[in-house]
């Protein structure tokens, strides 16, 4: 499709594996899992449950009087977002350009702070919750205070589509440049749902991940015949999008290029995915683009690690693909970084920027029996280089069945 | 501690505001406060002082008249 391009031109990470870009790649192509065993909750009411957690601590990167109104997803954003716009060259005496847009994705916003009001209600008996409790749930917090930390007066959305949310973030960014609507836009995502509630609720629908009987902790192990399920993680992860000529203009280092975004709606289950929804969201992406499946070297998948998620990616893979599908790299990398839910995406997409910038695919950590229903090219354990790559995907397919494949194109 | 004390004290190390504007005489809104850090000022200083401001009684615009109504509650309670 026609109109303006539109570049990557910078990354900020608050991520498992850290915040430092390079450092961040160079981990995960060694297959190096963030994932550890703790102890979530209450010394009653607790379990030992997998999670891909960060020790996250804003310091003096976010003025002390703006902490007690950002809940812990919207301190990431805020943080992932000043590393961004400091990767971009953006950034001056703390502000970022007034005229951008912001567009995130979150979940659930607030997660910790719902968490506490009602714990407040249940166990004190008292309607006396505190007074930022409803704006620091709101899944907006991290636009919102992007805007306020930065001085961004642009339009700011927030995308919440559950474990597509970021990827639908930077497919809507990109079509407002591309389409003329804005020149620079600040996108990501972010999500902070590691409090006990939120973790016991995803454990009920019985999606997470269970212990391995070799304790080896490789709990995530997606495309495996011995995967279990999928490790929640946290996190927030800021793309800066420009426009060509702003990019030209200010001399910037052009990262990756976005090339096309599909979306689709399965119309089938709650939790189950679909082929065929999957499928038209990569049809679409392609088609948006104007590339044919066979230039496509390596695809970011969704592929969590639950047993009905990642054979129903694959085939819907082989269908988009066609004969492409057998020479095309796919691999998760949530087998390290975990599922950051409404950040996952723009993590992903991150990583499948710094794919294409160092020409190296990242590989699924722990895959060593590979299921035979996931029969495509895994890129089991080890990371390859790869000297051609060109053209990459990043797919979210989220609950709801919302899914979303962003393209991106090495600059 | 005092009401005022307190209140100095969350105000610096919480809400950032400069020790040298900080004032029996000075109010709220002066010293940067909006008005949903004003109530979670207050919010606590009731969790401190275990007491519950009405709120009709919420009126105050200096940190003095404040730590006034404050300590009045206090005394109201039997303390």
């Amino acid at each position: 499709m026609g109109g303006r391009r539109v570049f990557v031109t910078g990354l900020g990470f608050v991520s498992p594996h850290g915040e430092d870009p390079a450092a961040i790649f160079e981990r995960i192509c060694l297959g190096e899992s963030a994932i550890r065993m703790v102890r979530s909750g209450t010394p009653e009411f607790g379990a030992d449950v997998p999670l891909a957690s960060i020790e996250f601590e804003p310091g003096d990167r976010i003025n002390r009087a703006d902490q007690p109104f950002m809940a812990r997803a919207t301190q990431m954003a805020v943080v992932a977002t000043r590393n961004a716009l400091e990767n971009s060259g953006l950034m001056a005496d703390g502000r970022g350009p007034e005229e951008a847009g912001v567009y995130m994705g979150c979940g659930l916003g607030g997660a910790e702070i719902l968490q506490r009001s009602y714990r407040t209600y249940f166990e004190q008996h008292t309607r006396r919750v505190r007074p930022t409790t409803v704006p620091l749930i709101m899944a907006s917090g991290p636009a919102s205070q992007v805007c306020m930390t930065f001085g961004i007066r642009g339009p700011a959305h927030t995308y919440t589509v559950a474990c597509a949310s970021s990827s639908v973030a930077i497919g809507e960014a990109f079509r407002s440049i591309r389409d003329g609507y804005s020149d620079v836009v600040i996108a990501g995502g972010a999500e902070a749902m590691l409090n006990d509630g939120s973790v016991a609720a995803w454990q009920a629908v019985g999606v997470i991940a269970k212990e391995q009987t070799d304790g080896s902790g490789a709990y995530c192990r997606p495309f495996d015949l011995e995967r279990t399920g999928l490790v929640l993680g946290e996190g927030a992860a800021t793309l800066i999008l420009e426009s060509d000529e702003r990019a030209s203009a200010r001399g910037a280092e052009l990262l990756a290029e976005i090339v096309g975004f599909g979306a689709s709606s399965d119309a089938h289950k709650l939790t189950e995915p679909s082929v065929d929804g999957q499928e038209r969201a990569i049809r679409n992406a392609l088609e948006d683009a104007g590339l044919p499946a066979d230039a496509v070297g390596y695809v970011n998948a969704h592929a969590t690690g639950t047993l009905a998620g990642d054979p129903v990616e694959i085939e819907a893979i082989k269908r988009a693909f066609g004969a492409a599908a057998q020479g095309v790299a796919i691999s998760s990398t949530k087998s390290m970084h975990g599922h950051l839910v409404g950040a996952s995406g723009a993590l992903e997409c991150a990583i499948t920027a710094l794919a294409l910038r160092e020409r190296r695919i990242p590989p699924t950590a722990h895959l060593t029996v590979p299921d035979p229903a996931c029969d495509l090219d895994c890129v089991a354990n080890v990371g390859r280089d790869a000297p051609d790559l060109e053209i990459a995907l990043s797919n979210s397919f989220a609950f709801g069945g919302s899914n979303a494949t962003l393209v991106l194109r090495r600059a | 501690m005092t009401p005022y004390a307190f209140m100095a004290e969350v105000l610096s190390e919480k809400y950032d505001v400069a020790r040298e504007a900080i004032s029996p005489e000075a109010t709220l809104t002066e010293l940067g406060l909006d008005s949903l850090t004003i109530v979670e000022l207050l919010f606590d200083v009731e969790d401190e002082f275990e007491i519950e401001v009405p709120e009709e009684r919420a009126t105050f615009q200096t940190l003095a008249e404040a730590a006034a109504l404050v300590d009045e509650l206090i005394q109201a309670k039997g303390g």
